[in-house]
């Protein structure tokens, strides 16, 4: 048998991949349950209320979906390497009253303000990444620390006093619409475009599931693992305090209420209804995309059918129940395939 | 329980065979196993096929074969771990039913596995009498609910001294014995069940000489008393000293049933390894290079060293030793999987100095790792992830994979490697093993690489994908890679090497070149001082 796989002769390459049939495709690609609970939650609330694909009530879903969206993306990177980041919410309130208080009281411009807050984000990001792969620390207690330590900044800095008085830049950015779209949720989509072209079509995004997928194997295939981790911790601080100056730029002022805190469960919730695996290796953007905009649709539709917000969590957990059931059930029918 | 009657009293470890176990009653039939029509198929893979196979009492029957030959099969039908797919199984004339090991075990089958299912934190007399009660506890409600931990003990140490174990403190957990003891324990717990058909599955690779001969003597009592004894054994000499009777199989099915005189080791060798690696161009190609591509000086990495080492181009050196001699760990430590702490290592010409298997990959070398699943695949990962894992540098282009070159990638590999697939995209962990090995060989030999480090480079692979995977050694060196390859088999390791090389306690003991390759040799130096061991070269 010959055994090199030196380049062959041109159009041997290709071996005739067998064409499944598209309903079984559709089976096997794991987000599709989501987009059509998506498309199904979308008509199904359209027809009951006319209000609620009416182009203000889509704008305002674009805000909400721009901040969940931008830290669910950081939190699933995390997540594909096999860790957690618990404090993409708290990072987010504190990012809000570090950007308005070097704005504000510390008197500097406000592309500055956002600079330094995402450097300090940043530099965050890199401590939870060098504890978990140098220090050998568990994800979820590192970034817990984090997330207590992130509210405790936000109330010391603001002493329960929001500070107003921000640059005109934030609400630009927070706040402008560009062609009837909410620049915010531009930004998100070219975040998670960045992301896709990362996980699909890189060849570091590619090690990001593998050493998620598994550790050993990626490290004994020569993969620099820890780079890939670090770095995912990285980018998931900095889409905290990314989406903190949309935050930020909406509210008109540093709120020291507690923005932020809570976001990350949603965050959480919204990959794992997208398929992301909480043991790493598995997930994609598509899907994590269509899980923020589920929950959003959930979430703004209750308020549209005037469903007494009291109720809303319970609607949102039992979706997420729902989700990682059918998902579960979905896996095991293609396990059974195979 | 079993339908013997338990033995009375405590014999001493020196009673002589028989003794102590009490005669069967005369009614009990004299076959104490029947297979009949018994398979097992995993999807499309027969891995046991026996139509007829009767087991009686007072007889040792040996069942030997290579790895993946069906013996983990054939014992898991009879204690109940494995569901066979079709066919019926007897014991002592009462039907068994499949997949229950509760009720295997009630109808009189024991099972001393490899791996002992030993509760680690329990002490020993927890452990021995693990699911059931003292014999001597009370039958009133009491009884039933309140552990006797005075009976328990009493009952361990009279199990203990009966397999010939004395001097250990039953209150003591488990977790605390060296290995050789917990074997013994665990045959001990096996010996408690008063078993009809008593399961051995290579219960000496643990031990050493004088506790292997306790439970040599321990099976023929067994036998004596009228017991069935099913013994699992690598070790041919041990098999030939110890058996009534040698059943071979091979890749599921029964190929030869043995009397002792017939059973010689060339015999049962020739019926375990087929027609098919009798053939004579298994010898390693004679493209030997001259020059070193890995030259090692006073290697140390933590438990390994010095070593020193050469590996030309084109040559395949293996790797033999007893478990725990070093062998994987020179493999990793060349491979900067694992710190070294010392000594040089030369690779191509130039000082190596890996700190992160990342640099030897860079460097040119592969590695193919013992465990597969853990080591070495996704396994959640389609084929082609697994494939493209090592070279997904090169086949991007400034960082950036093209999904079509990409594909055509994976489909090189898998096609040159004779990968059996349904499909790239389908998950690696739906495949065989011979085909999971298949794909992480091609993983490496895309990286086109100088030297190729192969940890058990066939463990839980079937007979036909092991010729393919030798085939692919063979091919590799021929194109100038220098093979290193670590393997507890011996047998491979004589059939496709061109040197092989002992390790003990870390270190190399030995070199040999293929003409002074013998077993013997390599066990009797594998074992350092203590020869009679050698056997240990199995584990």
């Amino acid at each position: 048998m010959k055994t090199t796989t030196a380049p062959a002769p041109t159009g041997a390459g290709t071996a005739p991949e067998p064409r499944t049939p598209l309903a079984r495709r559709l089976l096997e690609t794991p987000e599709v349950g989501v987009i059509a609970a998506c498309v199904l939650v979308f008509t199904a609330l359209a027809l009951d209320k006319s209000t609620f694909a009416g182009a203000v009530n889509l704008q305002g879903m674009g805000f909400d979906l721009a901040q969940y969206g931008l830290i669910a993306i950081g939190e699933s990177l995390v997540i594909l390497t096999g860790g957690i980041d618990l404090s993409v919410g708290a990072l987010l309130g504190t990012s809000v009253i570090l950007m308005s208080w070097f704005n504000v009281r510390a008197g500097l411009p406000p592309v500055l303000a956002i600079l330094v807050t995402l450097l300090i984000a940043g530099a965050v990001g890199l401590v939870h990444g060098l504890a978990v792969t140098r220090l050998k620390m568990a994800p979820f207690v590192v970034t817990l620390v984090t997330y207590t330590v992130a509210q405790g900044v936000t109330l010391a800095i603001t002493s329960g006093t929001s500070i107003t008085g921000i640059g005109g830049l934030f609400s630009d950015i927070g706040q402008m619409y560009v062609a009837q779209i909410p620049l915010p949720l531009i930004l998100f989509a070219v975040v998670a475009v960045a992301a896709w072209f990362f996980l699909e079509r890189t060849y570091a995004g590619r090690q990001v599931y593998a050493v998620g997928g598994n550790p050993e194997a990626a490290r004994l295939a020569g993969i620099r693992g820890d780079r890939r981790v670090v770095s995912m911790y990285v980018t998931s601080s900095l889409l905290s305090a990314f989406a903190g100056i949309m935050v930020l730029g909406r509210m008109g002022v540093g709120s020291a209420s507690g923005v932020g805190v809570g976001w990350e469960l949603s965050a959480i919730a919204a990959a794992v209804i997208g398929g992301v695996s909480l043991v790493g290796g598995q997930g994609r953007i598509v899907g994590i995309v269509a899980g923020t905009v589920l929950l959003e649709l959930i979430n703004n539709g209750l308020t549209t059918l005037q469903i007494n917000s009291n109720y809303t969590n319970i609607v949102l957990g039992c979706v997420l129940g729902l989700a990682i059931t059918a998902d579960r059930l979905r896996a095991r029918s293609v396990a059974r395939r195979n | 329980m079993a339908p013997d009657t338990p033995s009375p009293g405590t014999p001493s470890p020196g009673t002589p065979p028989g003794a102590a176990y009490p005669a069967p009653p005369a009614a009990e039939p004299e076959t104490a196993v029947s297979l009949r029509d018994v398979v097992k198929t995993y999807g499309p893979v027969k891995v046991l096929d026996i139509p007829r196979l009767d087991l009686a009492r007072g007889q040792i029957v040996a069942v030997v074969g290579e790895n993946g030959a069906g013996k983990s099969t054939l014992m898991g039908v009879l204690s109940g771990t494995v569901t066979p797919t079709a066919g019926t199984v007897e014991i002592a004339g009462r039907p068994m039913q499949p997949g229950r090991p509760d009720h295997s075990r009630d109808m009189g089958v024991a099972m001393v596995a490899q791996e002992f299912p030993l509760v680690g934190q329990l002490s020993v007399a927890e452990n021995l009498l693990l699911g059931r009660r003292p014999q001597r506890a009370g039958d009133g409600a009491l009884g039933r609910l309140v552990v006797d931990r005075a009976g328990m003990r009493a009952e361990a140490r009279a199990l203990l001294a009966e397999v010939g174990v004395t001097g250990v403190d039953v209150d003591r957990p488990v977790g605390r014995f060296p290995v050789p003891v917990r074997q013994m324990i665990e045959i001990a717990k096996a010996w408690g069940h008063r078993p009809v058909v008593l399961i051995l599955d290579e219960p000496t690779s643990s031990l050493g000489p004088v506790e292997a001969e306790r439970v040599l003597a321990l099976a023929r009592r067994h036998a004596a008393g009228g017991g069935a004894v099913l013994f699992i054994g690598h070790r041919l000499d041990e098999v030939r000293a110890i058996a009534d009777r040698v059943v071979v199989l091979r890749s599921g099915a029964l190929v030869a049933d043995l009397t002792p005189a017939e059973a010689t080791e060339e015999r049962m060798i020739r019926e375990m390894v087929g027609s098919e690696l009798a053939r004579a161009d298994l010898a390693p190609p004679s493209t030997v290079a001259r020059e070193a591509v890995l030259a090692v000086r006073e290697l140390t990495a933590d438990g390994l060293g010095p070593v020193d080492l050469d590996v030309r181009a084109g040559e395949i050196v293996g790797v033999a030793g007893l478990m725990g001699s070093g062998r994987s760990r020179l493999l990793h430590t060349v491979m900067g999987a694992q710190p070294r702490t010392g000594g040089r290592v030369a690779f191509a010409g130039a000082d190596f100095r890996p700190r992160h298997p990342g640099d030897a990959v860079a460097a040119g070398i592969g590695l193919v790792p013992e465990d597969r699943k853990a080591q070495a695949l996704l396994p959640a990962h389609s084929v082609r992830w697994n494939v493209t894992l090592a070279t997904l540098r090169r086949i991007s282009r400034r960082g950036v994979l093209r999904p079509r070159a990409d594909k055509a990638h994976a489909a090189r590999i898998v096609r040159d490697l004779g990968v059996r697939l349904h499909s790239q995209e389908q998950p690696i962990g739906a495949l065989s093993g011979g085909n999971q090995q298949k794909a992480v060989f091609g993983r490496w030999l895309a990286a086109r690489p100088r030297l190729l480090l192969l940890d058990e480079p066939t463990r839980g692979v079937d007979v036909g994908a092991k010729a393919e995977i030798y085939g692919l050694i063979d091919a590799a060196a021929q194109d100038g890679l220098a093979v290193l390859v670590a393997s507890s088999e011996l047998e491979e390791l004589l059939w496709i090497c061109h040197r092989i090389v002992v390790m003990a306690r870390g270190r190399i003991v030995a070199d040999l070149p293929r003409e002074k390759f013998t077993k013997e040799t390599i066990m009797t130096a594998a074992a350092g001082s203590a020869p009679s061991a050698g056997g240990k070269a199995r584990a």
